[in-house]
């Protein structure tokens, strides 16, 4: 719990420094990653703490960005529309993981992945609502009641600061017996059946909060992005989102939100100087899956626990071995 | 009454038959060996009476009650236990946190995403008591991958006991081991309460005589005698599958 505090303070003061040496085309970036970072974080935790690697994530997120955009042509309420966005693709999730769940491995690689080209093609044919393939633009303005946000830096503390509060929710969850006994299916699951827990229960209750999670992150992407089109729930974001995943860290909520960052980062950087940066991406992806596996995040953990290390053999000379409680994590 | 009855069961994969009418009766808090050379099928056998493989006849009850269609996760709650051949532990969490999940399966929060695990009082205390009664509270911060295999063969055991099960099926809780551990194991599996009944799949003879009360001894998928440690001692047929070479065939 202290661990958690201290890294809910270290963001907080990173999202409210970064528009002090951010520019205007920074800001706007690094508001574009934190929504990245949250839909990330819901795919992360179904394939870190799940052992579930869905192709067709970005279904929910299209859910959640057509919900804003759509239904939000008749509501104006933000916490309605951002309610309803989070209730319809938790639902989907709930119907269709009930589904999908009994399927492992490859087969459930390949039926999230035609879940998320059905919604696509959905989204594409639903011309009379959606606006078909040209897409359509969002009138729904995002107002928690204290004026409308319009303005670059509103969007970036709204979006830093959702992107906190569903870390925060995120690690609750996997340290909750719920989580903890999610993560343990991953790893054995004849083991925990015989323990006595109902495994499908867990994974469908994993996928939902996923699902309902990527939701949210797609209607927060409506507001920002003010247009949404079938691309939001095509099989290149899907893809897309899981290298976030791979290149930050599976197993952790902060690697995939490190991920998100790096990736868009260097979608922008690299888009500028050329047309081919998905080829720089790509050769990344390989070196950084062949140089460590594991991700951006476990080199951090490492050099850090390296640090830690150092440190604590130098203090050990004059003091008690470790204490009771450190060894712990 | 018997605890648990398991009634002219058989399996079969495609063409092969596994278990041909298997009947075995397990009284409360009895220590009950399967022996029978590779192949007898005794560890199918375990797998039909929990229910990870499904039977294709006859019928497998606890305390009455039928068993044998029921999901192999409610068998934990109904009282029944087990352990794996392999070993079958969660290799990247510590030995406490193994013990926490055991544990939790039966706890009401089960399904609670909010409150950490950790911070449950209960469940705390049942962990240092059972790390303290099985005197390994100075390997609770050891990940299971980095115990010796012996000490995980044990935590196997201790995670199938933590739901206070009233039979305890124990799959080969002895292979692989070296003779001092093979020794340890025998002794704990003795020390293990009255309260629990014991079916044991073992190869060891010095175990199998040392903690049986009754013995069933399965050749080709089929029971060929169940009696008491020295009927199965003296037994000509088990005498002749175990040291006759096995040329005839039983009768």
């Amino acid at each position: 719990m202290k661990k958690l505090l201290l890294g809910v303070v270290l963001l907080i003061a990173l999202v409210f420094a970064m528009p002090l040496v951010l520019s205007d085309f920074g800001i706007n970036l690094a508001t574009e990653i934190y929504i990245m970072a949250i839909f990330a974080m819901s795919l992360g935790l179904i394939m870190g703490y799940a052992g579930m690697v869905s192709l067709g994530h970005a279904g929910f997120f299209g859910i959640g960005a057509y919900t804003v955009a759509v239904i939000g042509q008749h509501v104006a309420n933000t916490y309605l529309l951002l309610l309803l966005s989070v209730v319809i693709s938790g639902l989907i999730a709930l119907v269709t993981g009930a589904v999908f769940i009994r399927t492992s491995k490859f087969y459930f690689l390949m039926i999230t992945l035609a879940f998320g080209q059905l919604l696509y093609v959905l989204f594409w044919q639903l011309k009379p609502w959606t606006g078909g393939a040209d897409g359509m633009s969002v009138s729904a303005i995002l107002n928690f009641g204290f004026g409308e946000i319009v303005s670059p830096n509103g969007f970036y503390y709204v979006m830093g600061i959702a992107f906190i509060i569903f870390y925060i929710l995120l690690r609750l969850f996997v340290e909750s017996p719920a989580g903890k006994i999610t993560k343990g299916i991953m790893e054995n699951e004849a083991r925990m059946s015989a323990l006595g827990y109902n495994v499908r229960v867990y994974k469908l209750l994993a996928y939902t909060l996923s699902g309902a999670l990527a939701g949210l992150a797609g209607a927060l992407y409506a507001y920002f992005n003010v247009f949404v089109s079938p691309d939001l729930s095509g099989w290149m974001f899907s893809g897309q989102v899981m290298v976030m995943v791979i290149i930050g860290g599976v197993g952790t909520l902060l690697g995939p939100a490190l991920g998100a960052s790096v990736f868009i980062y260097l979608q922008n950087f690299m888009s500028t100087y050329t047309e081919r940066w998905p080829m720089v991406m790509g050769a990344l992806l390989v070196a950084l899956v062949l140089a460590g596996k594991g991700g951006l995040i476990h080199w951090l953990q490492h050099g850090k626990s390296l640090f830690v290390a150092r440190k604590r053999t130098g203090e050990a000379v004059s003091q008690q071995p470790v204490k009771k409680g450190e060894a712990v994590h | 009454m018997s605890l648990l009855r398991v009634e002219n069961i058989s399996k079969s994969f495609k063409t092969l038959q596994v278990l041909r009418d298997v009947s075995l009766e397990v009284n409360p808090g009895e220590r009950h060996v399967i022996i029978g050379p590779n192949g007898a099928g005794k560890t199918t056998l375990f797998h039909c009476i929990t229910n990870i493989l499904p039977i294709d006849s006859g019928a497998v009850y606890l305390d009455g009650k039928e068993i044998s269609k029921l999901p192999a996760h409610h068998l934990a709650h109904l009282g029944m236990s087990r352990t794996f051949q392999k070993n079958n532990l969660f290799g990247d969490l510590t030995v406490e946190e193994n013990i926490h999940l055991a544990l939790a399966a039966k706890k009401p929060y089960r399904y609670d995403i909010f409150s950490p695990l950790i911070s449950r009082t209960d469940i705390r205390k049942e962990t240092n008591d059972i790390l303290e009664q099985w005197e390994i509270s100075n390997r609770r911060h050891v990940k299971v991958k980095h115990l010796s295999y012996g000490e995980q063969r044990l935590l196997e055991v201790l995670l199938a006991m933590a739901s206070n099960p009233k039979i305890l099926l124990l799959d080969e809780p002895t292979s692989g081991m070296s003779p001092a551990e093979t020794a340890q194991t025998s002794e704990m599996i003795q020390k293990l309460p009255r309260s629990v009944a014991l079916v044991v799949v073992e190869h060891d003879m010095d175990v199998v005589f040392a903690i049986a009360d009754r013995i069933t001894v399965l050749h080709h998928g089929e029971v060929i005698l169940s009696g008491s440690p020295d009927e199965v001692r003296n037994n000509e047929v088990v005498k002749e599958i175990y040291f006759g070479g096995g040329a005839k065939k039983h009768a």
